[in-house]
């Protein structure tokens, strides 16, 4: 007797719940993959989002800066001594002769100024003028406008040493540090 | 293998099912409309699984319990006593104890295979006009009675049990004469419990002339799914058992019932406890009674050592010789012979007395009269069923506990699979809310676009942020001139003889950005009307005021005083001028040294520290 009973066990409940617990096994690995996976993405996504976010921060800042940029790197491409006698050329013709006078100019290679604390490339300007003091001012103003990457080092101003034939020229020494690229 | 299974399927039978259903057997069982049941130890275990369930949704047997009860134990009882010249059929309702007269059946519908169809079908009909859910068949066997002696060797009363169970499944090894065929013939064990009896019991031997019969109503009831339950009784036997309710048993008196059938007439020889001594069977060879029956008597129960039992007549047959009492009175007149008529209902025949023996259960009282009545009823020695379902093929069908069990799995699994799709919804709607996120289509490859940009911008912005440092107006010559212009403007009493301003960084080992100090140094000669101007730049307040104001006029940052990380420090030395010449102020010019009584020297220290929005980045652009 009972001879269905081991086939009835089997059959209708052992095999039945080893197939759910196969199929739970089943969900339960191929959600917790995919949760995992999820949250690699999510990792994933968030940080790109920060980023993309970021990107998007920085450019709308940097869209502003690049023409200035762009002007900045062509300034810099250009050699400082020769484009600093440019400037000072060009700034000469709007002056009056007689009250603006460069009477020395020299570059020294070797670092100096704020050049020496620095590790990006610099060269050292020594300039000497003759000239009113409002408009050396003026030529400086324009000169330092045109050329942002002059950093002034020292300024010397010197009245005519000569007391018997006083003269309104005054004498002007500066040194520059000018940034290169 | 496939020889194994098929001895089996050569041993077991196989039970056919007509299918009622619309649906579909399992595979093994497709071949046709009739199914077909294997015994299950010719099956695989699938197969068994496949066969219990078909049954389970296909028949009754889960729902009704009438499948897996005694026929004596339902409802609604079909009773059929055959006692050779007629046939009775009286159908019993348990709960109303209503006896009615059944179908009318012959000894030819019970014999013959061509008309036992008919029959059963009108029985199974008359049930169901009876709105039975179930009907058990008695078979009262009363044109046979026999007797066969056990084996002496098993002569043990605490083996009547095992006795019992031998002579249902291997009669040949109780028997003592083993030459009956047991393939025509079935026994039951009789046990008498009178001490001094001799042996312990006996076997009652009945033919299966009427298995036939009873095979067809178990299978007209498994066809159409209508349970009917079979029973086949020794008729003697169940009237042996009715003697503790009719027989006027004397206390201390022993006693023979002669129970008179119409072929045959059985003597049952009690001590004088009642209890059974001896039984024995006398065939009366086509005659009215049986023609040695006197002589029979006086040696039996002188052999037994019984003086002048008590004779109880009991006339079991419908005009049977009415002579025997007075035969008996005159041939034992010194014992009690006395008709016993057991009571019936007015339905049942009073010469047909076994239906009611065997159906309903007396008082308690009655049957323990003596050990013999109360064990003939309590262990049913007296209704043991002669022809019974063959054992190969009870075994067919499923036990009422493994059909239980199969109702009990498939709720089980009905809940099993309530959860399995829970789980799977659960799963689903998971899997759908993972894959709707933006984050579950984003693309890998776009998050190394994205940081390639951020990192391309970051570099630019850096390069950017470096020039913006580099370029800062931390130091230029005309905002330096402003400062002196603005320090001492014209006419205010101050000859300046020298300017000088330099800018010196201060370096920072391991720093990201460096400060620097700017100095100015003006020497000159002043009057008397600027020494206020002096003192008043020679205070923290006065040369913040003028640093304010310039970087507020040239919009020049280095300037601003207010910033923390800076500091601005002055100091002014003035002294007599050893030139100073008094001469009338209309005689004085401003150029003239000599007309200034003071000469002073003013230095003037703004220092920046490294964290100073001015202070410059040491490193290099990228």
């Amino acid at each position: 007797m009972n001879l269905y009973r081991q086939s009835i066990a089997l059959f209708g409940i052992v095999l039945p719940v080893l197939v759910v617990a196969v199929l739970f096994t089943l969900c339960f690995t191929l959600k917790s993959k995919m949760l995992a996976s999820l949250e690699n993405k999510q990792t994933l996504f968030k940080s790109c989002e920060t980023s993309r976010l970021k990107a998007l921060e920085i450019e709308t800042k940097i869209v502003l800066q690049r023409p200035h940029i762009t002007h900045w790197t062509e300034l810099l491409t250009e050699e400082s001594s020769s484009a600093v006698n440019t400037h000072l050329r060009a700034i000469a013709e709007t002056l009056p002769s007689k009250e603006f006078q460069k009477t020395a100019f020299e570059r020294t290679s070797g670092k100096g100024g704020f050049g020496s604390a620095v590790a990006q490339p610099s060269s050292q300007l020594r300039i000497v003028f003759r000239g009113t003091f409002r408009t050396m001012q003026r030529a400086f103003l324009e000169l330092e406008s045109r050329m942002p990457q002059l950093q002034l080092q020292e300024l010397r101003i010197d009245p005519n040493p000569n007391q018997q034939n006083p003269s309104p020229l005054l004498n002007f020494q500066v040194n520059y540090t000018a940034w290169e690229n | 293998m496939r020889s194994a299974l098929s001895r089996w399927a050569d041993r077991f039978p196989s039970r056919k099912w007509l299918s009622r259903r619309s649906c579909l057997p399992p595979l093994s069982l497709c071949q046709t409309t009739v199914v077909t049941f294997r015994h299950p130890a010719s099956l695989n275990a699938l197969e068994r699984y496949q066969q219990a369930r078909w049954m389970l949704h296909h028949s009754t047997r889960a729902a009704n319990p009438a499948w897996y009860q005694a026929a004596l134990d339902l409802d609604l009882q079909l009773h059929i006593r055959v006692d050779g010249p007629c046939v009775t059929s009286l159908f019993f309702e348990r709960r109303k104890e209503q006896w009615t007269n059944g179908p009318s059946i012959t000894e030819i519908d019970l014999r013959d295979a061509a008309k036992m169809e008919a029959c059963v079908a009108d029985i199974l009909k008359q049930a169901r006009a009876l709105k039975a859910s179930s009907i058990g068949v008695i078979l009262h066997l009363a044109d046979e009675f026999a007797t066969a002696e056990l084996k002496p060797a098993l002569d043990n009363p605490a083996a009547l049990p095992d006795l019992r169970e031998a002579a249902v499944q291997k009669p040949a090894t109780i028997l003592d004469d083993s030459s009956v065929p047991p393939e025509l013939n079935s026994w039951r064990v009789l046990p008498y419990p009178a001490q001094g009896s001799g042996v312990i019991g006996t076997s009652i031997t009945l033919t299966r002339k009427y298995a036939p019969f009873l095979t067809t109503l178990r299978q007209t009831g498994e066809t159409n799914n209508f349970p009917i339950i079979t029973h086949a009784l020794s008729a003697p036997l169940v009237a042996v058992m009715g003697l503790a309710q009719c027989a006027p048993f004397s206390p201390g008196k022993s006693a023979v019932a002669i129970l008179q059938y119409p072929w045959f007439s059985a003597l049952a020889f009690f001590n004088d406890h009642a209890d059974l001594l001896l039984i024995r069977t006398f065939q009366h060879r086509h005659l009215r009674q049986a023609p040695n029956l006197r002589n029979a008597l006086t040696t039996t129960y002188a052999s037994l050592e019984l003086i002048d039992p008590d004779l109880f007549i009991l006339s079991l047959g419908m005009e049977l010789d009415t002579g025997l009492l007075s035969e008996l009175s005159s041939a034992f007149p010194l014992c009690r012979v006395a008709i016993v008529a057991p009571q019936t209902p007015d339905s049942v025949p009073a010469w047909c007395p076994e239906p009611v023996i065997a159906a309903i259960q007396p008082p308690k009282g009655e049957a323990a009269r003596s050990l013999t009545f109360s064990i003939l009823r309590d262990e049913k020695w007296a209704l043991q069923d002669f022809l019974p379902t063959p054992k190969e093929v009870g075994e067919i069908y499923p036990t009422r506990a493994e059909m239980q069990l199969m109702r009990g799995l498939r709720l089980a699994r009905r809940g099993l699979c309530v959860l399995g799709v829970l789980v799977l919804a659960w799963f689903a709607l998971g899997i759908a809310d993972i894959v709707r996120s933006d984050a579950w289509t984003f693309n890998p490859a776009q998050a190394s676009i994205i940081q390639s940009r951020l990192s391309n911008l970051t570099t630019e912005r850096q390069k950017s942020e470096h020039w913006d440092n580099l370029l800062e107006d931390r130091s230029k010559a005309w905002t330096s001139m402003e400062l002196l212009s603005r320090l001492f403007p014209e006419h205010c009493g101050v000859l300046i003889k020298g300017f000088a301003h330099t800018v010196r960084a201060e370096s920072a080992p391991g720093q990201a950005k460096i400060g620097f100090v700017k100095e100015w140094k003006i020497t000159g000669f002043a009057r008397d009307e600027a020494v206020d101007r002096l003192n008043t730049l020679n205070t923290q307040e006065g040369i913040t005021s003028q640093f304010g104001e310039l970087a507020r006029v040239t919009g020049n940052p280095a300037f601003n005083p207010a910033v923390r990380t800076r500091s601005l420090a002055v100091n002014v030395r003035t002294q007599e001028n050893n030139t100073f010449k008094p001469l009338p102020v209309e005689e004085t010019f401003d150029t003239d040294e000599s007309s200034y009584p003071f000469n002073f020297d003013l230095t003037i220290t703004q220092r920046f520290e490294g964290t100073d929005p001015l202070a410059v980045n040491v490193s290099k652009a990228h």
